[in-house]
């Protein structure tokens, strides 16, 4: 015999309470599982679509530093930069920018936050993409329609939420130190020298503004969440289960038992017995009438015999 | 379900006693390790690209993230300038120098310590190049000429001579990456005297050394920042020592070698005291000129 059928052997092979339990317990078991599948879905969804909005506000917040130095800032400081002194790199978005988000990772709670851009041919060798972000940035050089690219990246320090835009050589003014040396301001040549960072061309995607988010602390919070559930539908189908059983007990069971010792007692002496149970109105008490009628027809049928044997002695 | 399993295998593994990792990583005050590559020779490179080649240095950042365990921020810098405002502002946590910015790092209120010594040993000393034909036979002669130097924080080509140059007006100062460049200066008449780095051959006919400085320069290295230098960082060193065959050959890393401070200690205090005069501006003119230090023994060198 299967396991299967040993556990759920033909009807009435079993105490009814026994084969309640055991069919409660498959059943809820059965649905915890389902219901615990579909939220780890749901919350796995979830978990990415909270992954994805930090990504897009830092990307977001990162382009606003941008702009301001573009606007602001590089009016100001550039000038200053076209002599043969110290090259103030402050004049620069992307320096800006990475200075930005690098103060925004001082703070503990951004430590696993990172805002960079990657160029194939940077001006500061920091800036140097690496095999992964040279795939992203071929990608968009191939389809110059691509927007934006994310996924996930695995680092030798775990794996991280990266979304990705083109840097594109949108205004001739890039072109100023990115087209020669010989165009380029001498304090760049000093800072940085002749030979990177050149050859850009207008509208040419250069390299990538890739930041990426931690995903670790997300799901692990979301796999916490679902634990919690879990165990919170177990415990509460537990309670259902024993309530149940306890309510079965007191309406089905126990007056059945009741009812079943009664009859046995009545089968010996009948007019000692009484079926109060058939004042019931429900199916119980249905049970009692016919035992109650059952009972009277016995001690009908009792007496009548020993009427019969008193004529006849 | 990889992540059930990976929950699995930990619980299995806590309730097997296992003990934990005693991995540890060494990062900078914000969670990531800022390293500054300027390799160990002085004035030897025209750009920045020449520091590593691309492979070299995506295996160095490879290396440094899974020695360090933190997320590894690589930045070469070919200005010794550049180096030396990172430096000054504690913008990296550990850098690969040459020896001009070593004394300088060390003399950023024990803002560095060096671990490790990089580079050959060779015969460098600071020298004064000039044309033959120009006439020039001592450093008085220099006086209104115009002057060729590396950019500020080289030993070399910069802190040397202007020691040695001190108490003379130059009618204008030019800056160079590479003594290179320097001599192509000089060759092409925009300049009348260059720092050149003795161990070099200038290659042409026609130039002659004016002055050379007694002091043999030393070699570079690998200097930590102090939160690092207090944290337990020599897992770390023994990764990179372990590793050594992994690190670029052109940084000559000396593998369990601890730098000689005594070979730097006259030079920092040379590297102090023209940090504290008023420097030269690119294309301007220039008076040598500030105090220098009573530890200072004196000049020396030929001529």
């Amino acid at each position: 015999m299967s396991p299967i059928k040993r556990l759920f052997p033909e009807p009435g092979r079993r105490p009814l309470r026994q084969q309640l339990a055991i069919t409660l317990t498959a059943i809820l078991t059965l649905s915890i599982l389902v219901a615990v599948l579909l939220l780890n879905l749901l919350f796995g969804w979830q978990a990415r679509e909270l992954i994805d909005q930090r990504a897009a506000f830092f990307m977001d917040a990162m382009l606003s530093v941008r702009a301001y130095t573009s606007k602001k800032v590089n009016p100001i400081v550039a000038p200053l930069n076209q002599g043969a002194g110290l090259f103030r790199p402050e004049a620069v978005p992307s320096f800006s920018a990475q200075t930005v988000a690098g103060l925004l990772k001082d703070n503990p709670d951004y430590r696993e936050y990172s805002y960079r851009e990657a160029a194939l041919n940077p001006t500061n060798l920091r800036d140097k993409a690496d095999s992964f972000e040279t795939g992203i940035i071929e990608k968009f050089r191939r389809d110059p329609s691509l927007k934006r690219q994310s996924g996930s990246k695995a680092t030798p320090l775990g794996v991280v939420h990266f979304v990705a835009q083109p840097i594109k050589v949108s205004k001739e003014s890039c072109l100023v130190c990115h087209s020669t040396p010989q165009r380029a301001p001498t304090s760049q040549l000093l800072a940085y020298g002749d030979s990177s960072g050149f050859g850009w061309k207008l509208n040419e995607i250069v390299g990538t503004q890739i930041v990426t988010v931690p995903q670790k602390a997300v799901f692990a919070a979301k796999d916490r969440s679902l634990i919690a559930t879990a165990v919170l539908m177990t415990l509460a189908f537990a309670g259902v289960g024993v309530i149940t059983n306890l309510v079965l007990n007191q309406l089905i069971l126990r007056p059945m038992r009741e009812i079943s010792r009664k009859a046995e007692e009545a089968s010996v002496i009948p007019a000692t017995v009484n079926f109060e149970e058939r004042e019931r109105r429900d199916e119980i008490g249905l049970l009692a009438r016919s035992f109650e009628r059952m009972k009277q027809s016995l001690a009908i049928s009792m007496q009548m015999l020993k009427d019969r044997k008193g004529q006849g002695g | 379900m990889n992540r059930w399993l990976s929950l699995l295998a930990l619980l299995l593994t806590s309730a097997c006693g296992g003990a934990p990792r005693s991995d540890v990583s060494l990062c900078g005050p914000g969670g990531r390790l800022r390293v500054g590559l300027v390799g160990a020779q002085e004035g030897q490179l025209e750009s920045a690209a020449g520091v590593l080649a691309d492979r070299e240095q995506f295996r160095l950042r490879e290396l440094l993230t899974v020695a360090s365990r933190c997320e590894v921020q690589l930045e070469p810098v070919v200005s010794p300038e550049q180096a030396r405002l990172r430096l000054k502002s504690g913008g990296w946590d550990l850098a690969f120098l040459p020896p001009g910015l070593t004394a300088f790092a060390l003399e950023q209120n024990g803002g560095y310590g060096l671990v490790r010594q990089l580079g050959r040993r060779g015969n460098s000393k600071s020298q004064l190049l000039v044309k033959a034909s120009r006439g020039l036979t001592s450093r008085a002669d220099l006086r209104g000429q115009r002057l060729g130097l590396l950019p500020r924080g080289s030993l070399s080509g910069f802190y040397l001579p202007l020691f040695n140059l001190h108490g003379l007006r130059f009618s204008e100062v030019q800056y160079a990456l590479s003594f290179a460049r320097l001599r192509e200066m000089l060759n092409d008449d925009k300049v009348d005297v260059i720092a050149w780095d003795g161990a070099i051959p200038h290659g042409m006919e026609g130039f002659e050394v004016l002055h050379e400085d007694s002091h043999l320069i030393p070699l570079g290295a690998l200097a930590l920042s102090q939160p690092l230098l207090q944290a337990d960082h020599q897992p770390f060193l023994h990764q990179l020592d372990e590793n050594v065959t992994q690190l670029p050959r052109s940084l000559g890393y000396a593998s369990g070698v601890l730098p000689e401070p005594y070979a730097l200690q006259e030079l920092r205090a040379i590297v102090a005291a023209v940090e504290g005069w008023s420097l030269p501006q690119g294309g301007q003119a220039y008076t040598v000129y500030g105090a220098k230090s009573a530890t200072i023994a004196g000049q020396g060198g030929k001529r």
